[in-house]
C-alpha cells in the first residue's frame, strides 16, 4: 500500500514539469509556431527561480521569476521567428543551446548548495483522509497549479472565442489575416505563454522537485514535452495522459528495479520513452483526428499580404 | 651523380625516418625547463562543490599548489559524450599540453583513440581499463570504502533493508554495491539490499525519485553512488540513513548521514605531474584504496555507539594491512551458487570485471 501510494504521488509530481512545458508548447503550436527551444527556456526559468529562491524570497515569487525569465527568452525566439521570419526549427534550437549555456553560466556560483525544500500544501480535513488524502491532497502548490492550468487551457482552446481564433490562426493564418485577426500579435502572445510555461516547468524542477541547481538539470524533459505535444495530436487531454504516462512509467521502472523485478536497468530506463510513444501513437492513429488537430501552418513563417 | 628521388621513394624514406624518430623518442619528454608544464584535465560533469568531479578538481588544485609556476592547468568540464571527448582530448594534446587527464569511464574510447596519435603526451585515465605506452590508468578500490560504510549501515538498519543507487551498471559500481551489502552482512547475514541504476551520472530529479522509491520499499540506509548529493538529501528528508560518495556530504544530511567514502586523488595527480616534469613518466596501472589514502572515510555519525566506531576503526586498519578483504569467501550469487570458496577471495581480474550480484542483492543485471 505504501508502495502504491508512493508510485501514485511520485507520478503526479514527476508529470508536473512536463505538463507545464507541454501545455505551453501546445498553445504555441496551435497558433502555428513551432518552438523547439523549450529545453533551453526551462533551464533559464530554473536558474532564475533558483536565484530568487536562494536569495530568500518565497516560492510564489521565485516561480513568478521563472515565468518571467521563460517569457523573456521566448521573446527572443518570437522576434526571430515572427518578425525576422527566420527558420523556426533553427531559431528554436538556437534558443535551446543559448538557454543551456546561459543557465550553466548563471548557475555556477551555487555549487551544490540546496535551498529549503518546498512544503506540501496542507489542506485542512482533506489532506488527512487516510489514503485518498495523500494521493489527492498532499502536494505542493505548483502541482495543483499545473492541473488547474491544464483545465483552463482545455477550456480556453475549445470553449472560448479566443481559443477558436488561436486555432484558426494556426490552421490558416492568411484567411485569419484577411478576416481581420491580428496574426502576429496573437502568435506572439501564444509564444510568450509557451515560454512562460516552460520557465515555470523549469522553476518547478529547481525549487520544488530537487531543491538544488545542477547544470542541465532538466535532463531532456523539454524535448520530451515537445514530443508529447506531437504524439498527442495537439489535444490537451492526450498531452496530460502522455505526461502522466511518462512520469508514471519512470517511477514504476525505478520501483521495479528496486524490487528486482523485470529486465535489466538499461531496458527499464528506456521504457518510459518507448511506452509513451507507443501509447500515444496508437491512440492517435486515426488519420481524421490527426488531420483535424494538426495546425496546418505549423512552423511556416507568415508574411502578411502574400 | 645525383639521382632524382621519385615521389614514392621520398614518401617511403620520410615515413621510415619518421617511424624511427618516433621509436627513438621513447616516453614523453619534458618540455624545455623554462616553459611551464601544461596540464589538461577533462571532467565528465560540471565542477561542483561536491562529488566525483570535485574530488578530481582537488587533484588539479594540488598540482597548482605543489608546482606553482612550473605547471599551468587547463580544465574542461561537462564532457561526457565520446564524440565531444575525442575532440577535446585531441585539442588538448595538440596545443602543447604535456599531461592530459581523463576522469571517467565514459572517457575510455576517446582517450584510447587519442593517445596513440600523440605519443609525446602523457595521458592518465581514471577508471580506464586499458593502458598503453603513453596511457596510464588509475582507479580506486571503492569497495573498501563501501564495505566499511556497510558495516556502519548494518548496525543501524532496523528494516534490514539497504538501498543502493548507482549511475551505470558497470563493474566499478556493481562491485562496491556488493561490498556494501557484504559489510552489512558481516553484522547480520539476513540484511538485503535493493539496487536501482539511473543510467545517468547526473540526473538529480531521477535520483530523488529513485531514493523515494527505495524508502517507500522499506530501505532505511541509502547509498547513492552518483555525482550529486541528492540521494543524501532526499534520504534525510525521508528519515533514512545515508551514505555519501566521493566527498563529505554531511552538510546535506546533517542528522542521518552515516559517513561518506571519499576519494583523494591528489597523490596521483601530483605524482604524475612530478614524473612528467622530471622526465621519468611511464605508463602505470594504479589501483589504490584505503592503504594508499586514496579512499578515506568521512567522520562517522556521532549517533553511532562508540563500540561500533571502534569496530569500524579496527576494520579499516585490517583492510589497510591486508588481513581483511571485503571479497573474501564464501561468496554466493543470487542463484545461490558458490562463486568464491571459503578461505579464498575474489581474484583481482574478477573484481575489476564484477558483473554479478551477491546473495541478498535485490536487482537484475541480466537483460
Amino acid at each position: 500500500m505504501e508502495i502504491a501510494i508512493a508510485i501514485i504521488t511520485g507520478t503526479v509530481v514527476a508529470a508536473t514539469p512536463l505538463l507545464f512545458a507541454a501545455m505551453g508548447e501546445l498553445v504555441a503550436e496551435r497558433s502555428g509556431v513551432l518552438n523547439l527551444g523549450v529545453e533551453g527556456m526551462m533551464l533559464i526559468g530554473a536558474v532564475t527561480a533558483f536565484h530568487v529562491a536562494f536569495a530568500g524570497y518565497p516560492l510564489a515569487v521565485a516561480a513568478g521569476a521563472g515565468v518571467l525569465a521563460g517569457a523573456a527568452s521566448s521573446l527572443v525566439f518570437g522576434v526571430l521567428a515572427l518578425n525576422l521570419l527566420a527558420n523556426q526549427y533553427a531559431a528554436g534550437i538556437a534558443l535551446t543551446i543559448l538557454g543551456g549555456g546561459l543557465s550553466a553560466f548563471l548557475g555556477r556560483e551555487f555549487g551544490a548548495a540546496p535551498i529549503d525544500p518546498v512544503e506540501a500544501l496542507h489542506i485542512p480535513v482533506l489532506s488527512d483522509i487516510p489514503v485518498v488524502g495523500r494521493i489527492l491532497f498532499d502536494y505542493d502548490p505548483l502541482v495543483y497549479v499545473a492541473f488547474i492550468l491544464f483545465g483552463l487551457i482545455w477550456w480556453m482552446l475549445f470553449r472560448t472565442k479566443a481559443g477558436l481564433v488561436l486555432r484558426i490562426i494556426g490552421e490558416n493564418p492568411q484567411a485569419a489575416h484577411d478576416i481581420g485577426f491580428k496574426v502576429i500579435p496573437i502568435r506572439y502572445l501564444a509564444v510568450l505563454f509557451g515560454g512562460a510555461m516552460a520557465g515555470l516547468g523549469g522553476a518547478y524542477l529547481a525549487i520544488a522537485y530537487t531543491p538544488l541547481w545542477v547544470e542541465n538539470m532538466t535532463a531532456g524533459r523539454g524535448w520530451i514535452a515537445l514530443a508529447l505535444v506531437v504524439f498527442a495530436s495537439w489535444r490537451p487531454l492526450r498531452v496530460l495522459l502522455g505526461a502522466i504516462l511518462f512520469g508514471g512509467v519512470n517511477i514504476l521502472q525505478l520501483h521495479a528495479q528496486g524490487q528486482g523485478i523485470g529486465p535489466a536497468s538499461e531496458f527499464l530506463s528506456a521504457l518510459p520513452y518507448l511506452a509513451t510513444i507507443l501509447v500515444l501513437v496508437l491512440i492517435s492513429r486515426n488519420r481524421q483526428t490527426q488531420k483535424v488537430n494538426f495546425p496546418a501552418s505549423l512552423a511556416k513563417p507568415f508574411r502578411p499580404g502574400h | 651523380m645525383a639521382r632524382n628521388i621519385s615521389r614514392r621513394e621520398a614518401l617511403k624514406y620520410s615515413a621510415a625516418t619518421g617511424a624511427m624518430a618516433t621509436g627513438l623518442a621513447g616516453v614523453p619528454r619534458l618540455v624545455a625547463a623554462a616553459d611551464p608544464l601544461k596540464v589538461g584535465i577533462v571532467y565528465v560533469s560540471p565542477i561542483s562543490e561536491i562529488g566525483w568531479t570535485k574530488q578530481h578538481s582537488l587533484g588539479a588544485e594540488a598540482i597548482a599548489d605543489t608546482f606553482g609556476e612550473r605547471a599551468s592547468i587547463t580544465a574542461i568540464d561537462n564532457v561526457w559524450d565520446p564524440q565531444a571527448g575525442e575532440r577535446v582530448f585531441a585539442e588538448l594534446a595538440s596545443t602543447g599540453h604535456g599531461l592530459v587527464f581523463g576522469t571517467s569511464f565514459s572517457h575510455s574510447t576517446p582517450i584510447q583513440k587519442t593517445a596513440p596519435r600523440f605519443p609525446d603526451v602523457a595521458f592518465e585515465h581514471c577508471s580506464g581499463l586499458k593502458h598503453s605506452r603513453n596511457l596510464g590508468t588509475f582507479e580506486a578500490k571503492y569497495y573498501e570504502g563501501t564495505y566499511l560504510a556497510g558495516i556502519a549501515g548494518g548496525h543501524v538498519t532496523e528494516s534490514k533493508k539497504l538501498g543502493f543507487i548507482g549511475g551505470f551498471p558497470i563493474p566499478d559500481i556493481v562491485g562496491p554495491g556488493n561490498a556494501m551489502l557484504l559489510g552489512a552482512q558481516s553484522v547480520d547475514p539476513s540484511i538485503t539490499c535493493s539496487v536501482i541504476f539511473l543510467n545517468s551520472w547526473f540526473d538529480p530529479a531521477k535520483e530523488k525519485e529513485a531514493t523515494a522509491a527505495l524508502v517507500a520499499q522499506g530501505c532505511d540506509v541509502i547509498c547513492s553512488m552518483t555525482d550529486t548529493a541528492t540521494g543524501v538529501q532526499v534520504a534525510e528528508q525521508n528519515g533514512a540513513w545515508s551514505i555519501g560518495y566521493a566527498s563529505d556530504m554531511r552538510q546535506f544530511g546533517p542528522t542521518k548521514n552515516l559517513t561518506s567514502f571519499m576519494l583523494d586523488w591528489t597523490s596521483v595527480y601530483v605524482g604524475a605531474a612530478r614524473d612528467v616534469l622530471d622526465g621519468t613518466w611511464t605508463s602505470k596501472v594504479r589501483w589504490q584504496g584505503v592503504k594508499e589514502g586514496v579512499v578515506t572515510m568521512s567522520p562517522y555519525n556521532d549517533q553511532l555507539p562508540a563500540g561500533v566506531i571502534d569496530q569500524l576503526t579496527v576494520a579499516e586498519a585490517a583492510i589497510k594491512d591486508g588481513s581483511l578483504h571485503p571479497y573474501r569467501g564464501e561468496l554466493r550469487d543470487q542463484q545461490g551458487n558458490v562463486r568464491v570458496a571459503e578461505g579464498s577471495r575474489l581474484s583481482d581480474p574478477d573484481i575489476r570485471g564484477f558483473n554479478w550480484f551477491v546473495e541478498g542483492m535485490v536487482g537484475n543485471l541480466e537483460g
